[in-house]
């Protein structure tokens, strides 16, 4: 039985198996922190930065994703404070102006409350989350996926673009892909974020900070929609 | 790579060879009637210290004089514009930019018949005085070399060199009179601070290493070193590769570890040369390997190659890469000092911060504590580059004002041209106008201005440069340069650069320069290493300080330094135009119309300048 640590969220207190990430706690406790690339059952990346918290130690306020932070005992956090989510929309806000016509991505922006994007949209069809890698190599142990690159060359690839024998066609890899939730029509003729879809919380003006079951947990997995066993059918 | 030139002594087996080493060492090099040194680093070799050594060696056969005068070939010694310099000894005179044609002359005139070759000797721009001895060099006058001083007396592929300059004596020491706990001790009392740019104290971290738990623990020496401009740490691996694997030890001793790595860019392949050299040496003599000295501490040290990406030179992203993995940053939550390389604690140190570790065991923490400033102790190496009279790279006390780098040893501005700014801390730092000069060297007063002391590069820019430019292309770099892993770092660098390339290109607006602002925050505030969290610096230092020239290029759609070519428009004034019809030729883009008088058409124009660099009276001028 693993240790019991306790940490502090947006000033609730939260009991968590110590080792598990301030991310998972906080979701598990209600706290909405919102998230692209985390994903339950593969390993943390902290690559997308969407989930980025504060951890105020002593005064001192450290910027860090909540994916990649172990939860150890005494740990206060803020989620909602008002730098984190200045960045975190800014962050949001770079997301969706690189892949627009996403649904995932929309939800995303609405959850955080971007309407519109400062930056000339780019219609890049992959943000290199890295779930489809990860899903690839750590449940199926099957590496048929990589990322390839450095910088802006990034992407993912398979081994010399050639499908691998390793490969089991699992669709995993499409499974968990932001890019492929009910793609959309597409923003990118209308400027701005339209704002239409399903999530709720883009019809509200103050975003709630805990959990609403959104639409955007449903369609991505959230989770929280996992943990209650209400992940909406493939 | 016949690089050995070190003839084998007998293997140490206990601390007191050491010393008897060192004494049969210094009497065979003192027998020596003339000697003579020759720098060969990298700069050195790029500007033609082989054929120098070539020559010489000829030259001294033939006169019948290689049994008296002996050459050494050393690393660089600083003064990388006038390589190859030759010092000769016991007539102690310096001779800058010797060239194979000047070798008979040399050995003719001041190691046959002992009289100076004036015309070889450096001449002072500023006062016109001719320099003789190497010591009134008013580049090194002003500095003070305790780590890179010594490049010029070391062979680094001779051990003896360094035995014999008192080398390895600290780690004898060590071994035989001093715990762990009191070696990290003593570098607390120093006050040493990481020299890699982030200042942690050494001390700290090699606690907290010595404290974590893990049976394995491994020392590292951060030698990827990729900042535009910047040099120090290739030229102290290059020059004295023993100094740092002695420090390595001594590190090693206190932590409680018996495996160190050197990771090293494959694109300094001397310094890996040299390095690896010295580890064989070292080997030879019993320095490394299993009880060392004597003693019941073992040793290794390996050399890893880094494949050139700038990224590697971050903690995380380096053991990755060491480990054999793509060579990617992590999240830092969890310290290296307690899970590194192969996830077991690992102290990672610059090469100057274990250069240090010798001298402050040998001298004292005092000592060492003495110089600097209330929380930056030492000297510190900087790669002085730019728009200045002399570079190269300069060793000054911790507290020396920016001004007196600059003007008193740099030599100040080019052609009389105004200095504007200067870049600090590589491509993440910032650029501090010559308002600022007067700001010490220091950790905190550097972070203050908005720039940091990073690794040492230091780029002086005068008038002749666009602030707007500078930052754009340390930004490319640094674009071009991330991993891609997190997207504040990917994606954020990328837009930055476009609305500075919109505001170079005439396209900005105000509103993009809030945008630019805002982003820039983000980036800092959101990135996942270090890379990412200081990419912001040069604009945001520019935007800082020139917000002027941001200014004028979005609202005048000008450029002050007239680098934006963009934004430059080229005229010929008529009054001038002697009607000759050459700048017609010279246009490739056929802009240049005959009428009346000669016109440019400015929609064909392209501003390439050949125009006016063809005009023989200066009719065309760029406004």
């Amino acid at each position: 039985m693993a240790r019991t640590v306790t940490i502090t969220v947006d000033g609730a207190t939260i009991q968590t198996a110590e080792g598990s990430s301030v991310l998972d706690a906080a979701l598990e406790a209600g706290i909405c922190i919102p998230n692209l690339c985390h994903m339950p059952s593969v390993s943390p990346i902290g690559a997308c930065r969407v989930c980025i918290v504060e951890v105020v130690d002593d005064g001192r306020r450290k910027m860090t994703a909540s994916c990649t932070l172990g939860a150890r005992d005494g740990m206060v956090v803020e989620a909602h404070s008002e730098t984190v989510l200045r960045a975190r929309r800014h962050i949001v806000e770079l997301i969706v102006a690189e892949a627009p016509n996403s649904r995932a991505v929309q939800d995303l922006a609405a959850r955080v409350g971007v309407t519109r994007s400062r930056y000339p949209m780019r219609d890049k069809h992959c943000v290199l989350c890295g779930r489809c890698v990860r899903v690839c190599d750590e449940v199926w142990q099957s590496k048929s996926l990589g990322f390839v690159g450095r910088g802006g060359d990034r992407h993912v690839a398979l081994p010399f673009d050639k499908r691998p024998d390793l490969c089991k066609r699992c669709n995993s890899c499409v499974e968990v892909c932001p890019m492929t939730i009910t793609p959309c029509p597409g923003p990118m003729a209308v400027p701005g974020i339209c704002g239409l879809c399903e999530s709720q919380t883009s019809m509200v003006e103050n975003i709630p900070d805990t959990c609403v079951m959104c639409e955007l947990g449903r369609g991505f997995q959230c989770a929280r929609w996992q943990l209650r066993g209400l992940l909406a059918p493939a | 790579m016949g690089i050995r030139r070190w003839s084998r002594v007998s293997r140490l087996v206990e601390v007191s060879d050491l010393a008897s080493c060192r004494e049969g060492l210094t009497r065979e090099r003192s027998a020596w009637p003339i000697r003579v040194t020759l720098s060969g680093g990298t700069c050195g070799e790029a500007s033609g210290s082989t054929g120098v050594l070539k020559a010489l060696t000829t030259q001294l056969h033939k006169d019948g004089l290689a049994e008296k005068v002996h050459v050494r070939v050393t690393g660089c010694q600083g003064f990388c514009q006038e390589e190859p310099l030759l010092i000769v000894e016991p007539l102690d005179v310096l001779y800058c930019n010797v060239k194979s044609e000047d070798v008979s002359e040399i050995v003719r005139e001041s190691l046959v018949n002992g009289r100076v070759v004036e015309r070889l000797c450096f001449v002072d721009g500023a006062s016109g005085r001719t320099v003789q001895r190497p010591a009134d060099l008013p580049f090194f006058a002003k500095q003070d070399r305790e780590l890179i001083g010594h490049n010029q007396s070391i062979d680094p592929c001779d051990i003896g060199d360094y035995i014999a300059n008192g080398g390895y004596s600290a780690l004898a020491h060590v071994l035989t009179s001093m715990s762990p706990e009191a070696v990290i001790e003593e570098i607390r009392a120093s006050g040493l601070r990481g020299r890699g740019g982030g200042g942690y104290p050494t001390a700290r971290k090699w606690e907290q290493c010595r404290e974590a738990s893990g049976q394995e623990r491994y020392v590292i020496c951060n030698a990827d070193e990729g900042d535009p401009g910047a040099y120090m740490d290739r030229g102290l691996l290059e020059g004295n590769p023993h100094s740092i694997l002695e420090g390595m030890m001594i590190g090693a001793y206190a932590i409680g570890s018996n495996q160190g790595y050197v990771y090293v860019r494959n694109e300094y392949p001397l310094a890996v040369a040299h390095t690896r050299e010295a580890i064989e040496q070292a080997w030879d003599l019993g320095l490394l390997g299993e009880r060392i000295l004597g003693t019941d501490f073992s040793f290794d040290v390996k050399v890893a190659r880094g494949a050139g990406a700038f990224v590697c030179g971050e903690s995380t992203a380096l053991m990755a890469s060491l480990e054999g993995q793509v060579g990617e940053p992590r999240s830092k939550d969890i310290h290296t000092v307690e899970r590194g390389y192969l996830d077991r604690p690992t102290a990672l140190n610059n090469v100057e911060t274990w250069a240090n570790v010798p001298r402050i065991i040998s001298n004292g923490s005092a000592w060492f504590a003495g110089k600097g400033t209330d929380q930056s102790k030492g000297t510190k190496i900087f790669a002085l580059t730019g728009h200045v009279k002399n570079t190269g790279l300069v060793e000054v006390e911790m507290g020396t004002t920016l001004r007196e780098i600059i003007f008193d040893i740099g030599g100040g501005p080019q052609n009389g041209k105004q200095i504007k700014a200067v870049q600090t801390g590589g491509p993440s730092g910032g650029c501090l106008p010559a308002a600022l000069f007067a700001l010490p060297v220091d950790y905190e007063a550097l972070s203050a201005a908005g720039s940091m002391m990073g690794s040492g590069g230091m780029v002086v820019m005068d008038d002749s440069a666009c602030m707007v430019d500078v930052a754009r292309y340390f930004l490319k770099f640094l674009k071009d340069e991330s991993c891609g892993k997190c997207v504040p770092c990917r994606v954020g660098t990328d837009r930055m650069l476009e609305i500075l390339a919109d505001f170079a290109e005439g396209r900005g607006t105000m509103e993009q320069l809030d945008t630019l602002k805002d982003l820039a925050w983000a980036v800092g505030a959101g990135s996942l290493c270090a890379l990412g969290k200081t990419a912001p610096n040069p604009v945001l230092s520019t935007l800082r300080y020139f917000h002027d020239e941001y200014e004028a290029h979005i609202r005048d759609r000008r450029c002050p330094a007239g680098v934006c070519r963009a934004l430059a428009r080229y005229v010929i004034d008529p009054d001038l135009c002697a009607d000759c019809g050459q700048c017609v030729e010279a246009c490739p883009h056929g802009a240049i119309l005959e009428a009346d008088v000669y016109q440019i058409d400015q929609t064909l124009c392209e501003q390439c300048g050949l125009c006016a660099e063809t005009c023989v009276v200066g009719a065309i001028s760029r406004v």
